[in-house]
């Protein structure tokens, strides 16, 4: 049988794998209870099974029905922005404000078209500058502004 | 007035050098925040380095408070440790990554808030007796609302479950402002909330009042009996939170804190304040008595939640 | 009559010049954070509060309450200009906002909503002053029951959202009621599907989520288009709505305000569904609905009115039980019990010009706000010409700046990058977020108020359809009605492609 429909192929797969994930894990930790007095794996079970049949029509239904096919995957701004922003979190401790700004702003530039290192800079200074000022200075949030080694 | 006298060991020559941060294990505007907030400045003041309250809300607190746990013990972090964080989550939540007694330091209790148990104003029930001859008729007919699986709402009616032999059925909320919503509806029948947020609605006569959980009456709501007085002897049950720090920070540290702390809350301004949370002075001044209260809070709280069964695994 | 004398009260307390300033830096601020992705007004409240301590009642509650419904104008204008809801109520404002935004229309869009925020805000403030007494009332008498069958009913409306394959959209709203009750169960206390992390037990936040799905999959998805075309056509071409936009908006205006102001009421969820509901009922009484999603003006004018009218409503429940409708309430209830003033039903009596001063001044602020957001919109719109590759990384540092401020906690960043790559995937599958936000929402709720409404019913299921709760039965009789309506149309489309197919 030829997929005639990509996007509702993967799709279909991609629900039934939620579906069923949720359906499996609530059964095996969590308790059921009855129609009545409902545990807490009664409605992740039956919304998950609910999930997992629907995923199960989108499924076939790619075989059935044209669809188009799925656009390319751009993996390079993909990965970029998602570590970017990672980076940023997990950087703000140790590297304060000045750091994960950093971080941020020149692994996303990379994920873009173009990268010119003066101008990235030039837009880091202004990102930092403006976050210190509206939150550090200004909302008196309790970020860290440089990195630990140098003190507060 | 003041408390005890700080030790003779010298404070570190450079304490505090930097500013303090006060972690609060709870999103902002709660009443553990709010009175952070009202603290800080006159801690502030009185040490001359900023005091920052920052949120780590989560996990009933504990986020918070194993921040705290396992910061660096030089007295620059200190948390607002509550009975939630170092009471009754220990027993609740099988593997706390802290522990409440020796992981910190007990500096100074700050608030203690009585409940107050409330009845929708349709109950045929005036007084504790009658609400317990009503109960004892109709056994798992009456739901009695809390904010949270595992709050002192909640373990304050499974003590009365237990102490007076009832049967009510447990009706959890997710805050207790939805509770009392569905308790002035009449949907729900008995509440135990604590008294600053319940006091309006019992002045005006929306809900009745039929105790508080405290053994010695409250100097807001002086006319209602104790629990103690009504029957169930020996029920005490407080909200509670104050300020804790790591456990190895220094004694010195400890002490002046607590001295700051403490003259802080005696001040006009705070003073009023507290009383507008429905908190009296607390009766613990000192970091050795701190300690002992948050054990002994520890160990009652144990009980209770192995007795009522609750748990979140 | 009475009112008139207690609007006077109110006029005059309201216009006293302490409280016109504490009123604009209540607004400005409101304004200011709303358009900041990831602050709201929350946080920025609970900050502010030390310094209320020392105002008088009545200019900190002003300062608050214009900070609160000042977001609401702030947080349509990240919608409209870069897909980031900034809070629950814009989401709904990214559909058709944003498209519009991509058109060079962004400027219509902003007036609109601030127009519509405006009218909505002024009738909305009307109805506080006449009928909150007995509004109030009306929202004691929704239970759990009540709140179930509304939810029920929010659910199918999502459904509505989306304008591509039926199936897909509730497929999204399961996997978005699923993904909301991740976190502590209310009924029975236990953790689920939180794998031992303790940053996951109070559930994924509504804001990550969000800004996630929305903001970070955006984003990388254009980055992806080869070539250098600008992300917004520089050929804008109006910065004010012409008249058939005022035409075509006017009606849904109306519709918003009146289905806001009814839902703001419902404490605990019910201004939520306002602006959904309100982007449902648009598109399901205009003549083109396949217009919406694409950038349909009544899909900002409805939704963008009810908001407000649902952010001014929810001050009711506050104002005259004491009772809380959502976060920001709980905060004024705590500014105000600092100051020794406890909400709740005497409050009306005992401080007519605390009471009466807020209200007036609710329409001192929205008038500062639309005065204020019209200028600035063709401050917007230029912000929108610069080119994407330093909008990006600046906008990606304010969302992430926002989402780490929420518990300063890292964790919730990398939710956000991971909401982002699921985000992505959905789009090139044609899986539409916003069916799926909604259920993120309503999910927990609902199963939350069916567990309570069968404990106190003691198991009885009739509960939901029995006579002597006619709200909560009429909702789910209304449920059935739309599920049948939405359903109809993608049957016979599916059927028709199906001959087609052997024909």
């Amino acid at each position: 049988m030829k997929v005639k429909s990509p996007k509702d192929f993967w799709a279909g797969l991609m629900f039934m794998g939620f579906g069923l994930f949720f359906t499996v894990w609530a059964v095996i930790y969590y308790q059921m209870g009855t129609a009545v007095r409902m545990g807490p794996a009664y409605f992740p079970t039956v919304l998950g099974g609910m999930l997992a049949v629907l995923g199960l029509i989108v499924f076939f239904g790619s075989f059935a029905v044209e669809g188009p096919p799925v656009p390319e995957f751009s993996y390079r701004p993909l990965i970029l922005i998602s570590l970017g922003c990672v980076l940023y979190g997990y950087l703000m401790k140790p590297l304060g404000l000045v750091g994960a700004t950093a971080a941020l702003v020149y692994v996303s530039a990379l994920g873009g078209h173009e990268f010119k290192w003066k101008e990235v800079t030039v837009l880091y200074l202004i990102l930092v500058f403006f976050s210190w000022a509206v939150f550090v200075k200004g909302l008196t949030l309790p970020f860290p502004v440089w990195p630990e080694f140098m003190g507060y | 007035m003041l408390a005890l006298c700080a030790s003779t060991v010298a404070l570190p020559q450079d304490w505090p050098s930097r500013p303090v941060h006060l972690v609060v294990p709870y999103a902002p505007g709660g009443p553990v925040d709010l009175s952070a907030r009202l603290i800080a400045p006159k801690l502030q003041q009185a040490l001359g380095q900023p005091v920052v309250v920052e949120n780590k809300p989560g996990a009933g607190g504990n986020i918070g408070a194993d921040f705290v746990a396992k910061s660096s013990p030089d007295g620059h972090t200190l948390v607002m440790g509550a009975i939630a964080t170092h009471a009754i989550n220990p027993a609740l939540y099988p593997k706390l990554a802290y522990d409440p007694v020796r992981d910190f330091r007990h500096i100074a209790l700050l608030v203690q808030v009585p409940n107050v148990l409330v009845v929708n104003n349709e109950l045929p029930a005036r007084s504790v007796a009658e609400l317990v001859a009503l109960a004892k008729r109709q056994p798992g007919k009456l739901d009695f609302a809390s904010g949270s699986t595992g709050s002192t709402g909640h373990l304050a009616g499974e003590l009365f479950k237990q102490m007076t032999g009832t049967e009510l059925v447990h009706v959890p909320y997710k805050g207790s402002a939805p509770a009392v919503a569905d308790l002035l509806a009449g949907r729900v029948h008995l509440m135990f909330d604590n008294l600053a947020s319940a006091a309006p609605n019992i002045q005006a006569g929306k809900l009745r009042a039929l105790a508080v959980t405290t053994v010695r009456r409250s100097s807001f709501l002086p006319e209602l009996p104790t629990l103690d007085e009504s029957g169930l002897k020996g029920f005490e049950m407080t909200t509670w939170w104050g300020l804790m720090a790591p456990a190895k920070t220094p004694q010195p540290v400890v002490d002046r804190i607590s001295q700051e702390a403490l003259r802080a809350i005696e001040s006009p301004d705070l003073r009023e304040r507290w009383r507008a949370m429905g908190s009296e002075l607390p009766g613990v001044r000192t970091p050795a008595e701190f300690t002992a209260f948050v054990e002994r809070e520890r160990k009652l709280y144990a009980e209770l939640v192995k007795r009522s069964g609750a748990t979140v695994d | 009559m009475e009112i008139f004398h207690n609007l006077y009260i109110g006029f005059v307390v309201a216009v006293h010049p302490v409280n016109v300033m504490y009123c604009f830096i209540g607004v400005i601020l409101g304004t200011l954070i709303g358009v900041l992705p990831g602050i709201g007004p929350v946080a920025t409240i609970a900050m502010l509060l030390p310094i209320t301590f020392n105002l008088n009642p009545v200019a900190a509650l002003i300062m608050l309450a214009g900070i609160y419904y000042g977001a609401q104008y702030g947080g349509s204008t990240t919608a409209i200009l870069v897909n980031i809801p900034g809070e629950s109520s814009s989401v709904v404002t990214c559909l058709d906002g944003y498209q519009m935004a991509r058109q060079g229309r962004a400027g219509p869009a902003l007036a609109i909503a601030a127009l519509g925020s405006f009218f909505a805000g002024c009738v909305a403030t009307l109805i506080i002053a006449v009928a909150a007494p007995p509004l109030a009332e009306v929202a004691l008498k929704f239970g759990p029951a009540e709140y179930f069958s509304l939810m029920v009913f929010g659910l199918v409306a999502a459904t509505v959202l989306a304008h591509g394959s039926l199936i897909k959209a509730i497929a999204m709203v399961l996997l978005g009621l699923l993904l909301g009750l991740v976190g502590t169960d209310v009924n029975s206390g236990v953790l689920r599907f939180t794998f031992g992390v303790p940053e996951l037990s109070d559930g994924i936040g509504f804001v990550i989520v969000a800004m996630g799905m929305f903001g970070t999959a955006e984003i990388i998805a254009n980055l992806e288009l080869k070539d250098q075309r600008e992300i917004f056509t520089s050929k804008v071409t109006h910065l004010y709505p012409t008249k058939q936009d005022l035409k075509d908006s006017w009606a849904a205006v109306l519709r918003g305000t009146a289905l806001g102001s009814m839902l703001g009421i419902l404490p605990g969820g019910g201004a939520l569904l306002a602006s959904f509901g309100a982007y449902t009922l648009e598109k399901k009484v205009s003549k083109h609905p396949e217009r919406f999603g694409k950038g349909a003006i009544e899909g900002v004018a409805g939704p963008e009115s009810a908001n407000n009218a649902g952010a001014q409503t929810s001050f009711i429940p506050m104002l005259t039980l004491g009772i809380p409708s959502n976060a920001v309430m709980a905060l004024m209830i705590g500014a105000l019990m600092i100051q020794g003033i406890a909400p709740g039903p005497q409050v009306m009596n005992e401080k007519p010009e605390l009471f009466w001063g807020l209200i007036a001044s609710m329409w001192v602020g929205n008038l500062m706000l639309v005065v204020l957001n019209l200028p600035l919109i063709g401050m917007w719109v230029k912000l929108l010409t610069v080119p994407y590759r330093y909008l990006y990384p600046s906008i990606l540092v304010f969302m992430a700046i926002g989402v780490f401020s929420l518990s300063n906690n890292a964790f919730d960043v990398l939710i956000m990058a991971v909401f982002g790559v699921l985000g992505y995937i959905c789009v090139k599958l044609e899986c539409e977020p916003a069916p799926m936000i909604l259920g993120f929402i309503l999910g927990p709720l609902m199963e939350e108020n069916l567990r309570r409404a069968m404990l106190l019913s003691r198991g009885d299921p009739f509960v939901f359809v029995s006579p002597n709760k006619p709200i909560s039965l009429a909702f789910l009789v209304a449920s059935a009605i739309l599920l049948v309506i939405v359903a109809m149309p993608a049957i016979r489309k599916k059927r028709e492609e199906v001959f087609v197919e052997e024909g």
